[in-house]
């Protein structure tokens, strides 16, 4: 199985995709540089020198700026992971490939689950470069939690969305051709995007109960069908640990916005997220066992 | 001890949704066997070939190669496949697709490099196996695509139209290389177009249509069934077809091969054109004969109807005119006309 997990790492360097992502996640954190600078004077006057608002409000603006940061970032990784796989299987059966390889005594159990791990290695090392780089910028600029257990449940929701949508994204490949599980994907994550968006400034809608609770039977629904957003909504609610720090810090967390914590996923969900993806991921393998190619 | 076949069907079927694919195959190839599969295209004969290298999952019947169940790790294990649709990873140099290969059959990573060379070099790609895949013309594809398939030495190669897109050079080169495979002993299974490959290579053939197996044997067998025999009749009358055709019961008909000093005949349909009388109609006849025997008793009766025989000759029909003899006189479903 390494030697298909590396092949597919050697891929992503040969079709330069890697270094397409690099060359554009440095062109984001330079601008992300700028942003975090603007962001992380917000609301100190001069001369407040190191009193305890002055932290608070560095670790209120950390906060937005990390906000921020990792939406763009959990962007940038689902498309990743998506993109990368979308024509894993769909792909390589259309030109062929899987042919000549699939022949060989090889279970397709272990092609499948070594390409699943190159992708999933990859967009998880991507996850963790651009995890720790948007918390570097942000700890120039503001403050952040320094607790390394928060760092790490963080990013390990953050990166969950990788195995998640890799599961998916090969099943389809599985099923569609490789274009048409490009758009499904697509369309699949930009619902579940929307559903987040909508959850974070839903209250913005409208006050009217009935409205709302539509509103949230949609969005719960949104979640579980695809529960990519609500992990990263997740991943940055744990990094600040916000139900620990209730009343400390200056949120508004029944206000409508990207920075709206109100509606955080419980640890079931992220249960949930993991069972999803280990379903998928053995639909997947069933699916590929039994095509004709 | 009777050896175990390379190859063993048993009714193999595979039946699509659309009703396409392969009925009841049933076919035994021996070790150390060339054997030649034919047919017009979507015929089946990929369909076969995926089922016996895995690729595709019956829908009943079984088959075994040297005994193991084929789709297994075991059967596999024994294989050699160069598919029809030959693509490789295009941004993988041509050492390095071989050397995958190698590494899937679990070779080691130095033997596997010896291979690779020896391998590339055999098939005439040693000067460019380390440009990348998507520098190569199809031609070379297809090289790569053998080196590939005998990678691990297998016994028993498939090869889905080996030399499709070779040049006549190139053919010959890959002929050269199965003939030596052939010579040691492997079993080499060849589903081609190019039915002179066939003939010059394979013991055996099977023609397959329309998911069916219409004829099978060794390639003399079936050639020899299929002789054409011709006769040079003088005193030719109509009549004397028809009631040659009657009492036979064979398929004698006029041959396109008339002489200049015959009468004209654009068209030699049922009736030859009025006009000459019957002493000056000499024509030729011909039809497919099993043996001299049959042709003897043929002889005799057209003497005996008071026509003159001047000639008797048999034309030994090439594999190809005799595929398309044989494709062509089948109707849609592949049943004869």
């Amino acid at each position: 199985m390494r030697i298909i997990w590396s092949i597919t790492w050697k891929e992503m360097l040969r079709k330069k995709v890697l270094l397409l992502t690099l060359l554009m996640t440095a062109a984001f954190l330079a601008g992300f540089w700028f942003l975090a600078r603007a962001f992380g004077e917000q609301g100190l006057a001069q001369g407040m020198g190191e009193s305890g608002e002055v932290l608070i409000a560095r670790f209120a603006n950390g906060a937005i700026i990390v906000t921020i940061g990792l939406m763009f970032g959990s962007f940038v990784l689902a498309f990743l992971a998506i993109f990368t796989s979308f024509s894993a299987i769909a792909g390589e059966a259309e030109t062929g490939i899987l042919q000549a390889v699939l022949s060989r005594p090889l279970p397709r159990w272990k092609w499948y689950a070594g390409r699943w791990l190159g992708y999933v290695t990859l967009g998880t090392a991507y996850a963790l470069l651009l995890f720790v780089s948007i918390l570097l910028i942000t700890r120039t600029h503001a403050a952040i939690p320094l607790d390394p257990a928060a760092w790490i449940k963080s990013f390990l929701l953050f990166s969950l969305a990788v195995p998640l949508l890799v599961s998916v994204s090969m099943l389809g490949s599985g099923l569609f051709s490789a274009i048409g599980n490009g758009v499904f994907m697509t369309i699949l994550y930009g619902t579940s995007w929307l559903g987040g968006m909508i959850e974070r400034i839903g209250s913005g809608f409208s006050r009217d109960a009935a409205v709302m609770e539509s509103l949230n039977r949609l969005t719960g629904v949104i979640s579980l069908v695809i529960p990519a957003d609500g992990l990263q909504r997740k991943a940055i609610a744990e990094l600040f640990s916000f139900d620990e720090l209730s009343g400390m810090v200056p949120f508004d967390v029944s206000s409508s916005g990207v920075n709206n914590f109100s509606s955080v996923p419980s640890n079931s969900f992220v249960v949930y997220a993991i069972m999803y993806t280990a379903v998928f991921f053995a639909m997947g393998i069933r699916r590929f066992k039994s095509r004709d190619l | 001890m009777m050896s175990v076949p390379a190859i063993e069907t048993l009714a193999l079927t595979k039946q699509y949704d659309n009703g396409r694919g392969c009925r009841d195959v049933s076919i035994t190839v021996g070790k150390g066997e060339a054997f030649g599969f034919l047919g017009p295209n979507g015929a089946g004969k990929s369909t076969f070939v995926k089922m016996l290298v895995g690729l595709i999952t019956p829908s009943s019947g079984s088959a075994a190669l040297l005994g193991c169940k084929i789709g297994s790790l075991a059967a596999k294990s024994l294989i050699g496949y160069l598919p029809e649709l030959y693509r490789y990873q295009e941004w993988m140099t041509g050492e390095e697709v071989v050397e995958l290969h190698a590494r899937l059959c679990r070779m080691e990573r130095s033997v596997a490099a010896k291979r690779v060379r020896e391998l590339l070099d055999e098939v005439g790609l040693g000067q460019r196996g380390r440009d990348r895949v998507k520098h190569y013309s199809k031609g070379m594809q297809q090289r790569l695509g053998l080196a590939c398939a005998l990678v691990n030495d297998p016994e028993i190669i498939f090869l889905d139209e080996p030399s499709s897109a070779l040049d006549p050079i190139g053919r010959r080169e890959v002929r050269n290389i199965l003939e030596k495979l052939k010579e040691r002993g492997k079993t080499i299974f060849l589903n081609s177009h190019l039915l002179e490959e066939v003939e010059l290579l394979c013991d055996r053939m099977a023609l397959l249509n329309n998911g069916v197996i219409l004829r099978h044997g060794s390639v003399s067998e079936v050639l020899r069934k299929q002789t054409k025999w011709l006769f040079k009749v003088g005193g030719y009358t109509p009549f004397l077809r028809s009631w040659l055709n009657e009492r036979t019961g064979l398929n004698i008909r006029l041959s396109a091969r008339q002489e200049l000093s015959s009468p004209p005949r654009h068209n030699f349909g049922d009736q030859l054109p009025s006009g000459p009388s019957p002493d000056e109609s000499i024509v030729w006849l011909e039809a497919e004969l099993d043996s001299e025997e049959q042709a003897g008793w043929l002889n005799a009766l057209i003497v005996e109807q008071g026509m003159t025989l001047y000639e008797v000759s048999q034309e030994q029909e090439r594999l190809e005119e005799w595929f398309v003899n044989t494709v062509s006189g089948l109707d849609h479903r592949g049943e004869q006309g």
